[in-house]
């Protein structure tokens, strides 16, 4: 299906439907409200077939180009129907467990984790592996028919409402860096997990210290191959940065045409106001732009690599100019107020400081791109 | 704007374009040099693309070659010839350059240095209700002599009243609109290439030059400015491309005002990284950085451009999602 038609027919279908999945929450929601609502968001739509759409028909999927994912996730995070954070753990982890899992692994976990009935979770970062993750420790051992995996994860998002993992774990020696890395995937209730939520900054349990303690993981388990899970983890990097910018580049263009509303409404018509305006804009669309080349590149067959931390810097540079704007121009309702609307400011200018954090910081970024795409040679 | 030239005639054209520029330095001479190139023809068949490959190697090579009439002229539906200069906007403006007071129309905007050669110029004139195109006598158009920060560039300031009957009505199909966003465009590339050469100065120079014993390049301040350099060109790089698929003037007017900011910048990271020598008249990249100074002030500056798209904005109450997937 060609995307122009595609996105008729899902506007249509939204619009039909949208009384049906509003969240029934105000503001934000509690954790387990967004997490319900956003499970049936998505059932509705794989059972509508939008859901199925750019998903292979090995996992009971429509076919059709990844771009119908990224339109998907568009316009649910553009009416704001569903918070694009859980939905970001399908985009960035299921194209690669298709890619690399058993073929009968796949056929049956991934369908209920693309319909929303199983929420997955990824365990890669470590309290001594954060920007160095080659060199992770929790180690992996092989042992009849399968592993025992034994050590501990940092930063895992979701795990509480999380049936499976991703996990990376050490099979070389300690000294091996990224040739002794392999991927299980593991389920969250195996005897021997355990994980203690940690609280954000911004008032949420968005991830979790995780224990892993002598937990077996079948062979058939394996993603990929023993000793190859870096090369996985490295597949999932251009899913993380295409299909998930996209989405998450919606949900801030719906947040900036909310401050382009309130403050319309308000009659402040000052040089200030509109040159701050502009420029979160400007910074927007750039990001726009930027990740639609690479959508259609990704769409295209083509393999994404480094160029991708570009896409990464502009998004990271969008999200902390827009809401930087919204604390300047909404004058105090960030750091007094406590109305719905307020909270929602709030909640989303402290998230924006994760931005330039999570998945490789600004500076690894930059690092990359100096290193790779201007080969300026090794840094000293 | 359909895309009419395949990748590989236009890697052509622009190795066409740059070597003329680079043969032709003075204005008159490159010209004469692009239009014997068949640059007006291009323009005419595909003016989008014709306007973004010339503007590239505008900015790559520093010429001072004056196409901007050309374009401008094109979009406002005027005829394209060598002997036609254009009225643009003062600088940081978009608006256009000239207002009927009565029987008076006061011109306060820059011209080319086309206007030595040019036997008639287009100029918009703003009467209350829109802005029309007219032709007047290049003749009646007197420029003051200066120097300004980049003496080898094409533009100067023109400030002058003129009888309201010496201008001739243009019945044009082009729109003052459509003009600006043919220049937003065609300056966005301008800025681009001369910010890719600024960072490839910048960055050999970073990998050639040693102290305390190593490359500085291998400092990581100094690669993170580069970084940020690449990463500020991309991100309007693919604004500017987006403008060759969508006329719309919000888009081109943006890509106009990230250029800019992208090519400031660069400057800016670029002069720091080359240190000492990038503050001589000795090493060329003083060139390039006063010509992103006008550059960037033609048609809207980066400075002046994010209030005018913050307006337009508040305007229409929400922000436009321009481009599709």
């Amino acid at each position: 299906m060609d995307t122009a038609t595609f996105r008729r027919e899902l506007e249509a279908w939204l619009d039909a439907n949208t009384q049906e999945l509003t969240p029934p929450y105000e503001g934000a929601g509690t954790m387990d409200e967004q997490l319900a609502h956003y499970s049936h968001v998505k059932r509705a739509l794989y059972d509508a077939d939008f859901g199925r759409y750019g998903w292979p028909e090995s996992v009971n999927g429509l076919g059709g180009s990844p771009l119908l994912r990224a339109i998907v996730g568009e316009e649910i995070n553009l009416r704001g129907l569903a918070d694009p954070s859980p939905w970001t753990m399908i985009e960035v982890l299921a194209p690669t467990v298709i890619d690399f899992a058993r073929p009968e692994i796949a056929a049956s976990l991934v369908p209920p984790f693309i319909r929303g009935d199983e929420m997955w979770c990824q365990g890669f970062s470590e309290p001594d592996a954060g920007s160095d993750l080659a060199s992770i420790s929790c180690r992996a051992d092989k042992t009849d028919g399968g592993w025992v995996v034994s050590g501990q994860k940092i930063w895992t998002s979701f795990i509480q409402y999380a049936q499976r993992c991703v996990l990376l774990v050490r099979t070389g020696e300690p000294g091996s860096a990224h040739r002794g890395i392999t991927a299980l995937l593991v389920d969250v209730d195996s005897p021997g997990v355990s994980y203690s939520p940690i609280e954000t900054m911004h008032g949420r349990h968005d991830f979790a210290e995780v224990h892993y303690d002598e937990v077996f993981v079948p062979d058939e388990r394996l993603i990929g191959e023993e000793d190859g899970g870096w090369q996985v983890a490295m597949d999932i990097l251009p899913y993380e940065r295409s299909t998930t910018f996209w989405h998450r580049g919606a949900l801030l263009h719906r947040r900036f045409s909310d401050l382009v509303a309130q403050m319309a409404a308000s009659g402040d018509r000052s040089d200030t106001a509109a040159k701050a305006l502009g420029q979160a804009f400007q910074s927007l669309v750039a990001f726009r732009c930027r990740s639609r080349d690479t959508q259609h590149r990704l769409a295209g067959g083509q393999q994404l690599g480094v160029e991708t931390s570009i896409d990464k810097i502009l998004i990271t540079s969008a999200e902390l100019e827009l809401f930087e704007a919204a604390r300047d121009l909404l004058g105090g309702v960030v750091e007094f107020d406590d109305d719905l609307d307020a909270a929602m400011w709030r909640t989303d200018y402290l998230y924006s400081k994760a931005a330039p954090i999570y998945g490789g910081t600004a500076e690894i970024q930059r690092n990359i791109v100096a290193r790779r795409l201007l080969d300026l040679g090794p840094e000293s | 704007m359909s895309e009419l030239i395949e990748a590989d005639d236009l890697a052509l054209l622009a190795t066409g374009f740059e070597a003329a520029m680079a043969e032709a330095p003075a204005p008159g001479e490159a010209d004469q040099a692009l239009f014997d190139l068949g640059w007006a023809e291009l323009l005419d068949a595909a003016s989008s693309q014709g306007s973004a490959t010339a503007f590239s190697a505008l900015g790559k090579t520093n010429s001072a070659a004056c196409l901007l009439d050309d374009v401008v002229a094109q979009a406002l539906g005027t005829a394209v010839s060598p002997d036609t200069c254009v009225v643009f906007p003062s600088p940081h403006q978009a608006t256009a350059p000239a207002q009927r007071r009565g029987d008076t129309v006061v011109i306060d905007g820059l011209v080319s240095a086309r206007l030595e050669r040019a036997n008639t110029a287009a100029l918009a004139v703003e009467n209350g209700d829109g802005a029309v195109a007219t032709a007047v006598d290049a003749a009646l158009l007197h420029v003051t002599a200066a120097k300004g920060v980049d003496p080898g560039h094409a533009y100067r300031r023109l400030s002058v009243e003129i009888a309201a009957d010496a201008l001739t009505p243009l019945a044009t199909s082009g729109t003052w609109e459509a003009a600006v966003a043919a220049a937003h465009s065609a300056l966005a590339h301008q800025l681009l290439g001369g910010a890719r050469w600024m960072l490839a100065e910048a960055r050999q120079h970073a990998i050639d030059r040693v102290q305390f014993g190593r490359a500085v390049a291998s400092f990581q301040a100094i690669r993170h400015k580069l970084a940020e350099s690449l990463v500020l060109i991309e991100g309007a790089e693919s604004v500017a491309q987006g403008c060759l698929h969508d006329p719309d003037p919000l888009l081109a007017a943006l890509a106009k005002s990230l250029a800019g900011q992208a090519a400031l910048t660069t400057a800016t990271h670029a002069q720091q990284v080359l240190a000492g020598i990038g503050f001589t008249a000795e090493h060329q990249f003083h060139r390039w950085m006063k010509r992103t100074l006008v550059i960037d002030t033609l048609f809207g500056s980066a400075s002046s451009l994010p209030i005018e798209i913050g307006n337009r904005l508040l305007s229409q109450d929400s922000a436009p999602r321009l481009i599709q997937l």
